[in-house]
């Protein structure tokens, strides 16, 4: 066990302070698209009964008012069902730019060694390459691994929404 | 001609006989007088002559008797120089034998002293960067000098010198081996000096109260490193030192100090903002301006939602949220038909979007120029160091090292602006659209329900 997080620390510390902050923001990441996944498999189905049953409850389904209350009820249910959404799709974006910065800063290592001891003195460059290097392999592996997530999601609230509106329907006078 | 002879003589005489007679008072006029007088002149010349003759004489022969002598002078030395000539030639001869006799009787020894000059330079380089040379002063001041009279004369090393040589080669890998503890006078980070128990490992690294120590070797002087490794290194330290024999984990610089080194000489955070010139300053200035905008419409977003959802929830119509205020237009038209009302509330509702959207684009803005801006940079620098080589050529890397890394410098506080804002704008996007929603599709449902509810 200690061996797994001496392995864990050495890995942080080679990566340098970019890649804690990755770390940090796939962790928050896989949460949202967890806390997602969860509502659209389980708790979103309570609440698209609850509101079918509150629709077939009401014997006007055909008036002005009616038609707004059904947007009404629509409306609030895709609002949850997009819910972090959006945030999780930035995060996806954000990961490779993460990545970038790490990028940038363990090159901007390399050339500090290089301004100090002059010429390519390759073992004491090493620890600013791998600083360039472990990050921006990190922000891919965030941004890919999101991105799948991200879209299933998407996909998935889409098509909730579109039964929620085949199942929600106005009753039109013949 | 006679003729003329003749009387040109009479002539003479006559006026030689008128000379005399007028020259002469005195004496008695005669003509024997006279010839007398010639005579003894005469003779009085001759005598004179002669003597003049006897002198040149005399001198013709001095002068024969120096030209005999340089001539002398001159046969001897070139005799001598003959002679020193054909010495010197035996001499050369002479030298090369001797010569090639030494080197006979030398034979490996040679070699020997040869190595033993260059392993001397070489482990005195070698001691001067040791950190065992803290402990043990003075090893390669014996070393140089040893070097020095090799290279210098002719004077071959001692067998004492060799040994000692040996010695201390000897005695450097021993110590290396070691881990000691002893006192010396240590340059703390303050500048005071004081004398402390020093930890020793090998020739690695140099410790004293949980603080790594660097060893000059040209100075001999133990100073603090002013920048330490991570805490967890230095409670490692301070462990060795406290242990008595046990095993501890110990963080060492496998390199003799040269790591610990650049951690002192990298630059720290202020520095490297520095690093970044005025485009750099201007990228900070605009996120934090952004970030200023960012965080008032979190504040203002998040307390409209919570009012919203307590409107939603609420029976009475309060005027402090954009919702009441929509919810209000049913009560300022009660007779309105479904068509005019709708006309109504869409009117409500694009008075009430803007106030929820406001700054959100010049946040969106800033995420995306932040980055041109650090690119804006990182070409400037660029243009820096590209003049810096054409005026001192790529010869010296520290010179293009250093405009290299102001021009990522920009680039990272570009990033550092634009990541932010990136999460906030989504975030406060979300909000916003998220109550536009709610106004534009649940107003008019909130409004049925309260018409049939009554």
């Amino acid at each position: 066990m200690t061996e797994f997080l001496e392995a864990i620390r050495d890995f942080t510390e080679t990566g340098g302070q970019v890649l804690l902050v990755i770390g940090l923001l796939i962790f928050v990441m896989w949460l949202l698209i967890l806390e997602r996944a969860l509502y659209l498999l389980i708790w979103h189905k309570n609440f698209k009964s609850a509101a079918i049953a509150e629709w077939k409850a009401r014997e006007d389904r055909s008036s002005w008012y009616a038609e707004q209350i059904r947007q009404k009820v629509i409306s609030r249910l895709s609002i949850q069902l997009s819910g972090s959404i959006p945030i999780i799709q930035a995060l996806v974006a954000l990961c490779p730019l993460l990545g970038l910065m790490g990028t940038v800063t363990g090159m901007i290592e390399v050339f500090d060694v290089m301004a100090i001891s002059g010429s390519g003195n390759a073992r004491s460059m090493a620890s600013g390459v791998s600083k360039a290097t472990i990050p921006t392999m990190a922000g891919m592996v965030g941004a890919l691994s999101g991105v799948f997530a991200a879209t299933w999601l998407n996909r998935m609230a889409k098509s909730e929404r579109t039964h929620l509106e085949d199942a929600i329907t106005i009753k039109r006078n013949a | 001609m006679f003729k003329h002879m003749k009387f040109i003589a009479v002539g003479l005489a006559a006026a030689t006989f008128s000379f005399g007679a007028m020259a002469q008072n005195d004496r008695a006029l005669d003509l024997d007088a006279l010839l007398k007088q010639l005579e003894e002149g005469q003779f009085s010349q001759s005598q004179q002559n002669k003597q003049r003759e006897q002198e040149f004489m005399q001198k013709r022969a001095e002068q024969d008797s120096i030209l005999e002598d340089t001539r002398k002078q001159r046969d001897a030395r070139l005799q001598t120089s003959e002679q020193l000539e054909t010495q010197f030639e035996e001499n050369e001869f002479k030298l090369a034998d001797l010569n090639g006799a030494l080197d006979d009787r030398l034979g490996s020894l040679k070699e020997l002293f040869g190595v033993l000059q260059q392993v001397a330079g070489d482990t005195k380089n070698k001691f001067y960067n040791s950190m065992i040379s803290a402990q043990i002063p003075g090893r390669a001041a014996f070393l140089d000098q040893m070097a020095q009279e090799m290279g210098s004369s002719s004077k071959l090393a001692s067998i004492e010198e060799i040994e000692r040589v040996w010695f201390e080669m000897q005695r450097e890998m021993t110590e290396s081996g070691k881990v000691t503890k002893f006192n010396t006078n240590v340059v703390e980070a303050g500048g005071q000096k004081t004398n402390k128990e020093v930890v020793r490992v090998g020739p690695f690294a140099l410790v004293a109260d949980g603080k790594y120590l660097d060893f000059n070797g040209v100075t001999g002087t133990v100073a603090e490193l002013i920048r330490q490794p991570a805490d967890r290194y230095g409670d490692s330290a301070a462990e060795l030192q406290a242990s008595s024999g046990e095993m501890v984990e110990f963080g060492l610089d496998p390199t003799g100090g040269s790591i610990l080194g650049l951690l002192v000489q990298a630059p720290n955070l202020r520095e490297r903002i520095e690093q970044g010139g005025i485009v750099g300053y201007i990228i900070l200035i605009v996120g934090a301006f952004g970030l200023l905008l960012a965080l008032e419409r979190l504040v203002t977003l998040t307390l409209v939602k919570n009012k919203v959802n307590k409107q939603l929830k609420s029976k009475e119509i309060k005027e402090n949220n954009p919702l009441g205020r929509i919810l209000k237009v049913r009560e300022r038209h009660p007779n309105a038909d479904t068509e005019a009302l709708e006309l109504h509330l869409t009117e409500a509702i694009l008075g009430e979007v803007p106030k929820l959207s406001r700054n959100l684009t010049i946040i969106k803005i800033i995420s995306v120029v932040a980055p041109l801006m650090g690119l804006l940079g990182t070409v400037t620098g660029m243009i820096n160091t590209f003049q810096a080589i054409t005026l001192f050529g790529t010869g010296d890397p520290k010179l293009m090292a250093g405009g290299i890394s102001t021009a990522l410098v920009t680039t990272v506080l570009g990033l550092v602006v634009a990541i932010p804002m990136t999460l906030l704008y989504a975030m406060l996007n979300t909000r916003s659209k998220n109550i536009v929603y709610v106004l534009q599709e649940q107003a008019s449902g909130v409004i049925a329900e309260r018409a049939e509810r009554g």
